[in-house]
Protein backbone atom coordinates (compact mmCIF):
# COMPACT_ATOMS: atom_id res chain seq x y z
CA UNK A 1 0.00 0.00 0.00
CA UNK A 2 1.13 3.27 -1.12
CA UNK A 3 1.72 5.76 1.91
CA UNK A 4 0.67 8.72 0.41
CA UNK A 5 -2.79 9.94 -1.61
CA UNK A 6 -2.18 13.05 -2.53
CA UNK A 7 -6.32 13.85 -0.82
CA UNK A 8 -4.43 16.15 1.25
CA UNK A 9 -3.01 18.46 -1.23
CA UNK A 10 -5.60 20.76 -0.96
CA UNK A 11 -5.68 21.79 2.78
CA UNK A 12 -7.93 19.20 4.09
CA UNK A 13 -7.58 15.73 5.95
CA UNK A 14 -9.39 12.54 6.43
CA UNK A 15 -10.42 11.66 9.83
CA UNK A 16 -9.72 7.90 11.05
CA UNK A 17 -14.02 8.33 11.07
CA UNK A 18 -14.01 9.29 7.84
CA UNK A 19 -14.92 13.17 8.11
CA UNK A 20 -12.93 15.47 5.67
CA UNK A 21 -11.84 18.54 7.72
CA UNK A 22 -9.24 20.90 7.46
CA UNK A 23 -5.64 20.75 8.31
CA UNK A 24 -5.92 23.94 10.63
CA UNK A 25 -8.51 22.32 12.93
CA UNK A 26 -7.49 21.74 16.63
CA UNK A 27 -8.45 18.45 15.92
CA UNK A 28 -5.82 17.85 13.38
CA UNK A 29 -3.14 20.23 15.53
CA UNK A 30 -4.06 18.00 18.44
CA UNK A 31 -2.71 14.28 17.34
CA UNK A 32 -0.27 16.31 14.99
CA UNK A 33 1.14 17.49 18.71
CA UNK A 34 0.83 13.68 19.84
CA UNK A 35 2.79 12.70 17.42
CA UNK A 36 5.73 14.81 17.73
CA UNK A 37 5.39 13.35 21.19
CA UNK A 38 6.44 10.16 19.84
CA UNK A 39 8.59 10.88 17.82
CA UNK A 40 10.98 13.29 20.14
CA UNK A 41 10.32 9.71 22.67
CA UNK A 42 11.97 7.98 19.72
CA UNK A 43 15.05 10.29 19.83
CA UNK A 44 14.68 9.44 23.74
CA UNK A 45 14.86 6.08 23.24
CA UNK A 46 17.58 6.12 20.72
CA UNK A 47 19.68 8.00 23.39
CA UNK A 48 18.88 5.34 25.88
CA UNK A 49 19.82 2.88 23.51
CA UNK A 50 22.33 0.37 25.76
CA UNK A 51 22.29 2.56 28.80
CA UNK A 52 19.03 2.00 29.99
CA UNK A 53 16.87 -0.88 28.60
CA UNK A 54 14.41 -1.17 31.70
CA UNK A 55 13.42 2.59 30.56
CA UNK A 56 13.75 2.26 27.02
CA UNK A 57 11.00 -0.64 27.04
CA UNK A 58 8.87 1.65 29.18
CA UNK A 59 9.07 4.55 26.91
CA UNK A 60 8.82 2.44 23.76
CA UNK A 61 5.61 1.09 25.63
CA UNK A 62 4.38 4.97 25.58
CA UNK A 63 4.40 5.22 22.59
CA UNK A 64 1.99 2.45 22.06
CA UNK A 65 -0.24 4.40 24.52
CA UNK A 66 0.39 7.38 22.61
CA UNK A 67 -0.67 5.93 19.18
CA UNK A 68 -3.70 4.64 21.07
CA UNK A 69 -4.79 8.17 21.88
CA UNK A 70 -4.00 9.50 18.67
CA UNK A 71 -6.53 7.19 17.03
CA UNK A 72 -9.08 8.50 19.80
CA UNK A 73 -8.08 12.28 18.80
CA UNK A 74 -8.92 11.30 14.70
CA UNK A 75 -12.01 10.03 15.56
CA UNK A 76 -15.08 11.94 16.06
CA UNK A 77 -16.90 10.46 19.52
CA UNK A 78 -20.22 9.85 17.51
CA UNK A 79 -19.09 7.62 15.06
CA UNK A 80 -19.05 3.85 15.43
CA UNK A 81 -15.46 3.53 14.99
CA UNK A 82 -14.93 5.57 18.23
CA UNK A 83 -16.59 2.49 20.12
CA UNK A 84 -14.15 -0.02 18.54
CA UNK A 85 -11.06 1.99 19.52
CA UNK A 86 -8.82 1.09 22.70
CA UNK A 87 -9.60 3.77 25.39
CA UNK A 88 -7.18 4.90 28.40
CA UNK A 89 -8.18 2.58 31.49
CA UNK A 90 -7.70 3.59 35.09
CA UNK A 91 -5.02 0.93 35.61
CA UNK A 92 -3.06 2.34 32.74
CA UNK A 93 -2.98 5.64 34.47
CA UNK A 94 -2.41 3.88 37.52
CA UNK A 95 0.81 1.86 36.60
CA UNK A 96 2.41 5.26 35.14
CA UNK A 97 1.95 7.16 38.91
CA UNK A 98 3.27 3.72 40.27
CA UNK A 99 6.37 4.10 37.91
CA UNK A 100 6.31 8.00 38.80
CA UNK A 101 6.58 7.13 42.32
CA UNK A 102 9.24 4.73 42.22
CA UNK A 103 11.30 6.51 40.34
CA UNK A 104 11.40 9.47 42.37
CA UNK A 105 12.11 7.09 45.30
CA UNK A 106 15.35 6.58 43.99
CA UNK A 107 16.17 9.98 43.58
CA UNK A 108 17.61 12.60 46.14
CA UNK A 109 14.58 15.27 47.47
CA UNK A 110 14.69 18.79 44.84
CA UNK A 111 15.90 21.56 46.84
CA UNK A 112 15.76 24.18 43.95
CA UNK A 113 14.02 24.63 40.38
CA UNK A 114 16.43 22.90 38.38
CA UNK A 115 17.12 24.28 34.46
CA UNK A 116 16.38 21.32 31.73
CA UNK A 117 19.10 20.07 30.05
CA UNK A 118 22.16 17.43 31.75
CA UNK A 119 23.15 14.10 30.23
CA UNK A 120 21.05 13.77 26.21
CA UNK A 121 19.06 11.94 27.45
CA UNK A 122 17.40 13.94 30.53
CA UNK A 123 17.69 16.66 27.61
CA UNK A 124 15.16 14.51 25.50
CA UNK A 125 13.11 14.03 28.94
CA UNK A 126 12.18 17.53 29.51
CA UNK A 127 11.92 18.22 25.88
CA UNK A 128 9.23 15.24 25.67
CA UNK A 129 7.93 17.02 29.40
CA UNK A 130 6.92 20.51 27.56
CA UNK A 131 5.32 18.77 24.63
CA UNK A 132 3.56 17.02 27.09
CA UNK A 133 2.08 19.69 28.54
CA UNK A 134 1.27 21.60 25.36
CA UNK A 135 -0.58 18.20 23.86
CA UNK A 136 -2.72 18.45 27.12
CA UNK A 137 -3.69 22.35 26.56
CA UNK A 138 -4.39 21.46 23.57
CA UNK A 139 -6.82 18.46 24.24
CA UNK A 140 -8.05 20.59 26.48
CA UNK A 141 -9.22 22.82 24.09
CA UNK A 142 -10.54 20.40 21.62
CA UNK A 143 -12.28 18.98 24.44
CA UNK A 144 -13.92 21.95 25.43
CA UNK A 145 -14.71 23.16 21.68
CA UNK A 146 -15.94 20.08 20.35
CA UNK A 147 -18.28 18.71 23.62
CA UNK A 148 -15.43 15.92 24.34
CA UNK A 149 -14.61 16.19 28.07
CA UNK A 150 -15.67 12.86 28.96
CA UNK A 151 -14.32 10.62 25.79
CA UNK A 152 -11.21 12.38 26.37
CA UNK A 153 -10.81 12.74 29.87
CA UNK A 154 -9.25 9.67 30.64
CA UNK A 155 -6.24 10.23 28.08
CA UNK A 156 -6.27 13.84 29.19
CA UNK A 157 -5.04 12.57 33.11
CA UNK A 158 -2.19 10.55 31.29
CA UNK A 159 -0.88 12.92 29.02
CA UNK A 160 -1.21 15.37 32.51
CA UNK A 161 1.10 12.44 34.52
CA UNK A 162 3.20 11.94 31.51
CA UNK A 163 4.62 15.26 31.84
CA UNK A 164 5.23 14.32 35.62
CA UNK A 165 6.92 10.99 34.34
CA UNK A 166 9.23 12.93 32.05
CA UNK A 167 10.38 15.26 34.67
CA UNK A 168 11.12 12.77 37.16
CA UNK A 169 12.66 10.64 34.26
CA UNK A 170 14.89 13.35 33.02
CA UNK A 171 16.39 13.71 36.76
CA UNK A 172 16.40 9.77 36.93
CA UNK A 173 18.35 9.86 33.64
CA UNK A 174 21.04 12.78 35.35
CA UNK A 175 21.46 10.52 37.78
CA UNK A 176 22.18 6.83 36.22
CA UNK A 177 24.42 8.48 33.82
CA UNK A 178 26.50 10.88 36.59
CA UNK A 179 25.71 14.11 35.14
CA UNK A 180 24.38 16.62 38.00
CA UNK A 181 21.19 18.35 37.43
CA UNK A 182 21.76 22.08 36.19
CA UNK A 183 20.58 23.93 39.10
CA UNK A 184 18.42 27.28 38.96
CA UNK A 185 20.78 29.92 40.30
CA UNK A 186 19.56 33.71 41.21
CA UNK B 1 4.40 -6.33 20.86
CA UNK B 2 6.13 -7.43 17.58
CA UNK B 3 3.78 -8.14 15.02
CA UNK B 4 2.99 -11.91 14.31
CA UNK B 5 4.15 -13.55 11.42
CA UNK B 6 2.35 -16.73 9.77
CA UNK B 7 3.22 -19.50 7.52
CA UNK B 8 0.87 -20.67 4.88
CA UNK B 9 1.19 -22.89 2.22
CA UNK B 10 -0.51 -21.99 -1.65
CA UNK B 11 -3.34 -24.84 -2.41
CA UNK B 12 -4.85 -24.07 -5.44
CA UNK B 13 -4.30 -21.14 -8.36
CA UNK B 14 -7.04 -20.47 -10.71
CA UNK B 15 -6.12 -17.81 -13.54
CA UNK B 16 -9.35 -15.08 -14.49
CA UNK B 17 -7.79 -13.84 -17.23
CA UNK B 18 -4.21 -13.26 -19.35
CA UNK B 19 -2.96 -11.65 -16.23
CA UNK B 20 -4.80 -12.04 -13.30
CA UNK B 21 -5.17 -15.06 -10.73
CA UNK B 22 -6.85 -16.30 -7.87
CA UNK B 23 -4.98 -18.23 -4.75
CA UNK B 24 -5.91 -20.05 -2.22
CA UNK B 25 -3.85 -20.93 0.82
CA UNK B 26 -4.06 -22.53 4.19
CA UNK B 27 -5.51 -19.69 6.86
CA UNK B 28 -3.66 -20.57 10.35
CA UNK B 29 -5.68 -21.49 12.99
CA UNK B 30 -4.83 -18.55 14.72
CA UNK B 31 -5.01 -15.78 12.06
CA UNK B 32 -7.86 -13.70 12.17
CA UNK B 33 -8.99 -10.42 9.78
CA UNK B 34 -11.70 -8.44 9.50
CA UNK B 35 -13.27 -7.59 5.83
CA UNK B 36 -11.17 -5.23 4.26
CA UNK B 37 -7.93 -5.51 6.28
CA UNK B 38 -4.43 -6.56 4.59
CA UNK B 39 -1.46 -9.54 5.04
CA UNK B 40 1.84 -8.79 3.88
CA UNK B 41 3.96 -11.41 2.69
CA UNK B 42 7.59 -11.48 2.85
CA UNK B 43 8.78 -13.94 0.30
CA UNK B 44 12.91 -14.61 -0.43
CA UNK B 45 13.13 -10.72 -0.40
CA UNK B 46 9.91 -9.84 -2.29
CA UNK B 47 7.29 -7.64 -0.11
CA UNK B 48 3.57 -7.25 -0.99
CA UNK B 49 0.48 -6.81 0.30
CA UNK B 50 -2.81 -8.32 -0.52
CA UNK B 51 -6.24 -7.99 0.54
CA UNK B 52 -8.21 -11.54 0.76
CA UNK B 53 -11.28 -11.74 -1.49
CA UNK B 54 -12.64 -14.92 0.98
CA UNK B 55 -13.96 -14.48 4.76
CA UNK B 56 -12.71 -14.34 7.92
CA UNK B 57 -13.89 -17.96 8.52
CA UNK B 58 -13.16 -19.29 5.26
CA UNK B 59 -10.91 -22.50 5.46
CA UNK B 60 -7.98 -20.45 2.86
CA UNK B 61 -7.17 -17.21 2.61
CA UNK B 62 -8.14 -16.52 -1.39
CA UNK B 63 -6.28 -13.81 -2.45
CA UNK B 64 -6.93 -11.81 -6.56
CA UNK B 65 -3.23 -11.02 -7.80
CA UNK B 66 -2.31 -9.11 -11.08
CA UNK B 67 0.87 -10.62 -12.28
CA UNK B 68 2.72 -7.29 -13.22
CA UNK B 69 5.66 -9.14 -14.65
CA UNK B 70 8.13 -7.54 -13.49
CA UNK B 71 9.59 -9.91 -11.35
CA UNK B 72 8.16 -8.94 -8.29
CA UNK B 73 5.91 -11.00 -5.56
CA UNK B 74 2.84 -11.14 -7.88
CA UNK B 75 5.36 -13.16 -10.59
CA UNK B 76 6.75 -15.35 -8.07
CA UNK B 77 3.05 -16.05 -6.58
CA UNK B 78 2.04 -16.63 -9.82
CA UNK B 79 4.18 -19.38 -11.02
CA UNK B 80 4.71 -20.73 -7.11
CA UNK B 81 4.59 -24.50 -7.26
CA UNK B 82 1.30 -25.99 -4.97
CA UNK B 83 2.42 -26.38 -1.56
CA UNK B 84 5.00 -23.88 -1.18
CA UNK B 85 5.37 -21.99 1.69
CA UNK B 86 4.78 -18.47 2.13
CA UNK B 87 5.60 -16.13 5.40
CA UNK B 88 3.06 -13.10 6.25
CA UNK B 89 2.09 -11.13 8.69
CA UNK B 90 -1.01 -9.22 9.76
CA UNK B 91 -4.08 -7.99 9.50
CA UNK B 92 -2.97 -4.84 8.99
CA UNK B 93 -4.56 -1.68 8.28
CA UNK B 94 -8.81 -0.08 9.09
CA UNK B 95 -10.34 -0.12 5.15
CA UNK B 96 -13.46 -1.47 7.00
CA UNK B 97 -17.10 -0.98 6.45
CA UNK B 98 -19.26 1.02 8.86
CA UNK B 99 -22.89 1.20 8.15
CA UNK B 100 -24.37 4.55 8.84
CA UNK B 101 -27.57 6.30 7.61
CA UNK B 102 -25.55 7.77 4.40
CA UNK B 103 -25.43 6.12 1.48
CA UNK B 104 -22.38 4.06 0.91
CA UNK B 105 -20.38 4.19 -2.34
CA UNK B 106 -17.64 1.75 -2.96
CA UNK B 107 -15.16 2.75 -5.82
CA UNK B 108 -12.01 0.46 -6.63
CA UNK B 109 -9.87 0.28 -9.38
CA UNK B 110 -8.86 -2.92 -10.99
CA UNK B 111 -7.45 -5.80 -7.98
CA UNK B 112 -8.40 -2.80 -5.42
CA UNK B 113 -12.00 -4.71 -6.10
CA UNK B 114 -10.71 -7.80 -3.44
CA UNK B 115 -11.80 -5.62 0.19
CA UNK B 116 -14.96 -5.12 -1.07
CA UNK B 117 -15.16 -8.69 -2.78
CA UNK B 118 -14.62 -9.61 1.14
CA UNK B 119 -16.88 -7.23 2.58
CA UNK B 120 -19.78 -8.51 0.22
CA UNK B 121 -19.32 -12.22 0.91
CA UNK B 122 -19.20 -11.20 4.86
CA UNK B 123 -22.57 -10.27 4.21
CA UNK B 124 -22.54 -6.19 3.41
CA UNK B 125 -25.15 -5.24 1.08
CA UNK B 126 -27.27 -2.07 -0.77
CA UNK B 127 -23.60 -0.19 -1.44
CA UNK B 128 -23.18 1.48 -5.08
CA UNK B 129 -20.02 -0.35 -6.92
CA UNK B 130 -17.94 1.62 -9.28
CA UNK B 131 -15.48 -0.57 -10.63
CA UNK B 132 -12.84 0.76 -13.14
CA UNK B 133 -11.15 -1.61 -15.44
CA UNK B 134 -9.85 -1.52 -19.04
CA UNK B 135 -12.41 -3.92 -20.29
CA UNK B 136 -15.52 -5.76 -19.14
CA UNK B 137 -13.76 -8.97 -19.16
CA UNK B 138 -12.01 -7.83 -15.60
CA UNK B 139 -15.15 -7.56 -13.83
CA UNK B 140 -14.48 -10.94 -11.73
CA UNK B 141 -16.89 -10.56 -9.62
CA UNK B 142 -19.79 -9.18 -11.39
CA UNK B 143 -22.30 -11.75 -10.48
CA UNK B 144 -21.26 -11.26 -6.71
CA UNK B 145 -21.60 -7.67 -7.13
CA UNK B 146 -24.66 -7.46 -8.70
CA UNK B 147 -26.86 -9.52 -6.14
CA UNK B 148 -25.63 -7.27 -3.22
CA UNK B 149 -24.99 -3.66 -4.80
CA UNK B 150 -27.86 -1.02 -4.95
CA UNK B 151 -25.87 -0.39 -7.75
CA UNK B 152 -22.87 -2.05 -9.98
CA UNK B 153 -21.12 0.36 -12.58
CA UNK B 154 -18.12 -1.12 -14.63
CA UNK B 155 -16.18 2.06 -15.86
CA UNK B 156 -14.64 0.83 -18.35
CA UNK B 157 -11.54 2.97 -19.92
CA UNK B 158 -11.01 0.57 -22.80
CA UNK B 159 -12.77 0.39 -26.24
CA UNK B 160 -16.40 -0.55 -26.11
CA UNK B 161 -17.66 -4.25 -27.28
CA UNK B 162 -20.94 -5.81 -28.59
CA UNK B 163 -20.49 -8.04 -24.95
CA UNK B 164 -20.48 -5.10 -22.62
CA UNK B 165 -22.96 -5.09 -19.80
CA UNK B 166 -25.38 -2.43 -21.29
CA UNK B 167 -25.13 -0.61 -17.83
CA UNK B 168 -21.51 -0.01 -18.70
CA UNK B 169 -19.90 3.15 -18.21
CA UNK B 170 -17.24 4.44 -20.82
CA UNK B 171 -14.96 6.16 -18.67
CA UNK B 172 -12.79 6.77 -15.53
CA UNK B 173 -14.79 5.88 -12.01
CA UNK B 174 -13.60 9.52 -11.48
CA UNK B 175 -15.45 10.84 -14.13
CA UNK B 176 -18.55 8.39 -13.14
CA UNK B 177 -18.56 10.53 -9.58
CA UNK B 178 -18.21 13.94 -11.16
CA UNK B 179 -20.55 13.31 -13.22
CA UNK B 180 -23.38 11.03 -12.37
CA UNK B 181 -23.43 11.06 -8.87
CA UNK B 182 -26.00 13.41 -7.09
CA UNK B 183 -24.41 15.95 -4.50
CA UNK B 184 -25.31 14.60 -1.65
CA UNK B 185 -23.31 13.33 1.72
CA UNK B 186 -22.01 9.65 1.18
CA UNK B 187 -19.68 7.43 2.66
CA UNK B 188 -17.10 6.62 0.33
CA UNK B 189 -15.02 3.57 0.51
CA UNK B 190 -12.20 3.85 -1.89
CA UNK B 191 -9.32 1.32 -3.04
CA UNK B 192 -7.21 1.51 -5.67
CA UNK B 193 -5.29 3.87 -7.64
CA UNK B 194 -3.45 6.84 -5.82
CA UNK B 195 -4.90 8.99 -8.80
CA UNK B 196 -8.09 7.70 -8.30
CA UNK B 197 -8.24 8.02 -4.29
CA UNK B 198 -7.01 11.83 -4.81
CA UNK B 199 -9.50 12.63 -7.56
CA UNK B 200 -12.35 11.41 -6.13
CA UNK B 201 -11.10 13.39 -2.47
CA UNK B 202 -10.94 16.30 -3.93
CA UNK B 203 -14.25 15.95 -5.75
CA UNK B 204 -16.11 14.91 -2.12
CA UNK B 205 -14.56 18.22 -0.50
CA UNK B 206 -16.12 20.25 -3.49
CA UNK B 207 -19.72 18.41 -3.88
CA UNK B 208 -20.21 15.90 -1.89
CA UNK B 209 -20.48 17.89 1.87
CA UNK B 210 -20.61 16.35 5.50
CA UNK B 211 -19.44 12.98 3.44
CA UNK B 212 -17.06 9.99 5.02
CA UNK B 213 -13.87 9.01 3.05
CA UNK B 214 -12.64 5.79 3.94
CA UNK B 215 -9.42 4.91 1.49
CA UNK B 216 -6.74 1.90 0.83
CA UNK B 217 -4.22 3.11 -1.98
CA UNK B 218 -3.32 -0.45 -3.83
CA UNK B 219 -1.02 -0.51 -6.58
Amino acid sequence: MKVYTGGGDRGRTSLFSGERISKTHDRVAAYGELDELSAILGALTAALEGRAPQVLKEVQDIQYVLFDIGALLATTPESPSFAALKKIDEETIAALERRIDRLDAELPPLKSFILPGGDMTAAWAHIARTVCRRVERRMTGLAEEEGMEDDLQPARVYINRLSDYFFVLARYCNQITGVPDVVWKR
Amino acid sequence: MAEEIFTTRLRARRWLSPDTYEVDMDRPDRFHFRPGQHIRFDHEGLEREYSPVSTATDAVITLCVRDTRTGNFSTALAHAPQETSFRFSGPHGYFLYTPSSRPAVFAATGTGIAPFVSMVRSGVTGFLLLHGVRTAEECFYESLFRTAARGYVPCLSGAGKPADPPDAFYGRVTDYVAGHLPSSPCDFYLCGRQEMIRDITFLVDEHFPQSRIYSETFY
